[in-house]
């Protein structure tokens, strides 16, 4: 097609979303609704996501060496034959780690098991004073005597976060398998709980989207049909003199993508103003928690709405008029 | 070959052809029986018949708005069965269509209602700006280029669709009716454009009931009764062949 029948074209159909305004707004209104209503979907479940992210950051599995302490309060370690042993029963052969170094060789291999974030090694002193910190007074008391007499029951371990609590049960086997780990501690609960809202989230995010632009779709389409009704006469007389189906089909979809950018634009602007009366509203309720801002997702939201808008307006106009072109399209003449 | 040769060589072309032309509509109605005509280039043909006749359908087979079931329809060069859906438009283009309702649109003015033809076949601005001038100087209409359609009598209106069938210069003018609703004054106004427009070269056929017209203009006059042409006559005259 030539460039001055694409401006021509152009021009027409931006003339007709002015001659037809008040179907124009109607369908605006009702497009800015859908798009705010899946931009709250999106972010809302970009909050809760980030909110899961954070549990799951603070879901950290303890794990505990096999070093000395674990052989002098563990149980069941047989002592091999011909080995020699120390004041409290343990020889160096009833555990695998037997110094700092060794203890941060096994923080290394553990970094390299897939689905670990972080892994952070804790020193057995550091361990006995975040026990202390987290326990009742009563026992703290008892801490303070071991520590008197110079002892320390801790061992030596890391402190790790995963990436992924789906693969929770996986990559516990995992760290338990690998050599120097005595044994774990973590909230498997937690973890599925954590698990089953992020899928939830994510399913019921799909549904409203989907029926959502769905709606959007039925919305543009009608406003397109209600347009190529108005501009019956307009169009038996375009194909009257000659002109082909693209030609007729053009101005539809400007028109029709217009309506779908000016709404997204809209849309930015009626869900930034929703978002934060949102925002001060949950932190007055809720306290000092920080939600994404606005600002961090503004692009994707505005590409996410003039996607919406381009697809719905190019494809609802494009359905319509090929069905209108198919079925009526051709009668012209009244003879 | 000299030029008058030529001329006559090719005013005796035929720019419309049916033969053996059959067409009858899902419902059963025979529109059309066994039709045979040959349309010169060059020439002024009234189409006469009362209702129900099959004028209609002439027409539309002729516009490509319907196919026969039966024969061979060649118009401006083109087998109009034969023809795929993608080349209608440009078949179309070399043709005018002038309609009896007149089919302006109410919100352009009547240079945009001119113009639209053109922008159809991707004309550029000039082009258009040259062309409409010279259609709406021809119709006399050239002083109201920014009026709108409502702003105009039936007459002017139908001078309006007159420039928008020639302004893309075709060979060919269907006329449906096109005095049907304009006073007779008027009508008589469109025919002699139609008549001037033909002597430039351009094949006029065109669709009426009224045959005071077809009797004073005196072209040639074909009759359709009952899907049949039953009288194909020079000068005018009406009456049937038997």
């Amino acid at each position: 097609m030539k460039i001055s029948s694409m401006k021509y074209l152009t021009k027409e159909g931006f003339k007709s979303i002015w001659t037809n305004r008040l179907m124009s707004l109607s369908s605006i209104g009702v497009l800015v609704a859908c798009m705010v209503l899946i931009g709250i979907a999106l972010l809302l479940s970009f909050n809760v996501n980030k909110m899961v992210g954070d549990l799951e950051n603070q879901n950290v599995i303890l794990v505990f060496f096999d070093d000395y302490n674990a052989a002098l309060y563990g149980e069941g370690r047989l002592v091999p034959p011909g080995a020699e042993v120390d004041e409290n029963g343990i020889c160096d052969q009833m555990y695998t780690v037997h110094n700092t170094e060794e203890a941060k060789a096994v923080c290394e291999e553990l970094k390299k098991i897939d689905n670990i974030n972080t892994v952070e090694y804790i020193s057995k002193e550091t361990a006995l004073e975040m026990i202390k910190d987290i326990l009742p007074e009563k026992d703290v008391d008892y801490f303070a005597v071991l520590e008197e007499a110079g002892e320390n029951p801790m061992s030596d371990g890391a402190k790790i976060t995963m990436v992924d609590l789906e693969k929770f049960d996986a990559t516990v086997s995992a760290i338990t398998s690998t050599k120097g780990v005595d044994s774990i501690q973590s909230q498997n609960g937690l973890a599925e709980k954590i698990t089953g809202i992020k899928n939830g989230i994510f399913i019921a995010g799909i549904a409203i989207i989907s029926i959502l632009l769905i709606i959007s779709l039925v919305i543009v389409s009608n406003t397109i049909r209600v347009t190529m009704y108005n501009r019956k006469l307009e169009i038996s007389i375009m194909k009257a003199v000659g002109a082909t189906d693209s030609f007729v089909r053009i101005p539809f979809v400007v028109e029709g993508v217009s309506i779908g950018i000016i709404s997204a634009l809209l849309s930015l602007g009626v869900l930034y103003c929703c978002y934060r009366v949102a925002v001060e509203a949950i932190l007055s309720a809720i306290g000092n928690y920080t939600l994404i801002p606005f600002s961090s997702q503004i692009w994707l939201l505005l590409g996410v709405f003039v996607a919406i808008g381009v697809v719905a307006g190019s494809l609802g106009s494009i359905i319509m008029i090929g069905k209108y072109l198919k079925r009526e399209g051709s009668e012209f003449a009244a003879i | 070959m000299t030029e008058e040769k030529q001329t006559a060589a090719k005013k005796e072309a035929p720019i419309i052809e049916f033969k053996g032309v059959s067409k009858v509509y899902t419902s059963g109605t025979h529109a059309l029986n066994d039709v045979n005509i040959k349309i010169n280039d060059g020439e002024f043909v009234f189409v006469v018949g009362a209702s129900g006749a099959g004028k209609s359908t002439f027409m539309k087979l002729i516009m490509r708005e319907e196919k026969p079931n039966t024969g061979s329809i060649i118009v401006n060069g083109f087998n109009l069965p034969k023809m795929k859906h993608k080349q209608v438009p440009f078949f179309r283009r070399t043709m005018g269509i002038v309609f009896q309702d007149f089919r302006l649109i109410p919100n352009m003015t009547v240079y945009e209602n001119v113009a639209f033809a053109m922008h159809v076949t991707g004309a550029d601005d000039k082009q258009i700006r040259i062309q409409v001038t010279k259609a709406l100087s021809l119709v006399g209409l050239h002083e109201k280029a920014r009026s709108m359609p409502n702003q105009l009598s039936g007459g002017e209106q139908q001078r309006v669709g007159l420039a928008r069938a020639l302004v893309n210069n075709p060979r060919l003018i269907i006329a449906d009716e096109p005095t049907g609703n304009v006073d007779p004054t008027m009508s008589y106004e469109i025919v002699s454009l139609l008549t001037e427009i033909n002597k430039r070269g351009t094949t006029v056929l065109m669709v009426t009931h009224d045959h005071d017209l077809v009797r004073d203009f005196g072209h040639r006059v074909i009759m359709l009764e009952k899907g049949r042409i039953v009288a194909d006559n020079a000068g005018g005259k009406i009456h049937e062949n038997q």
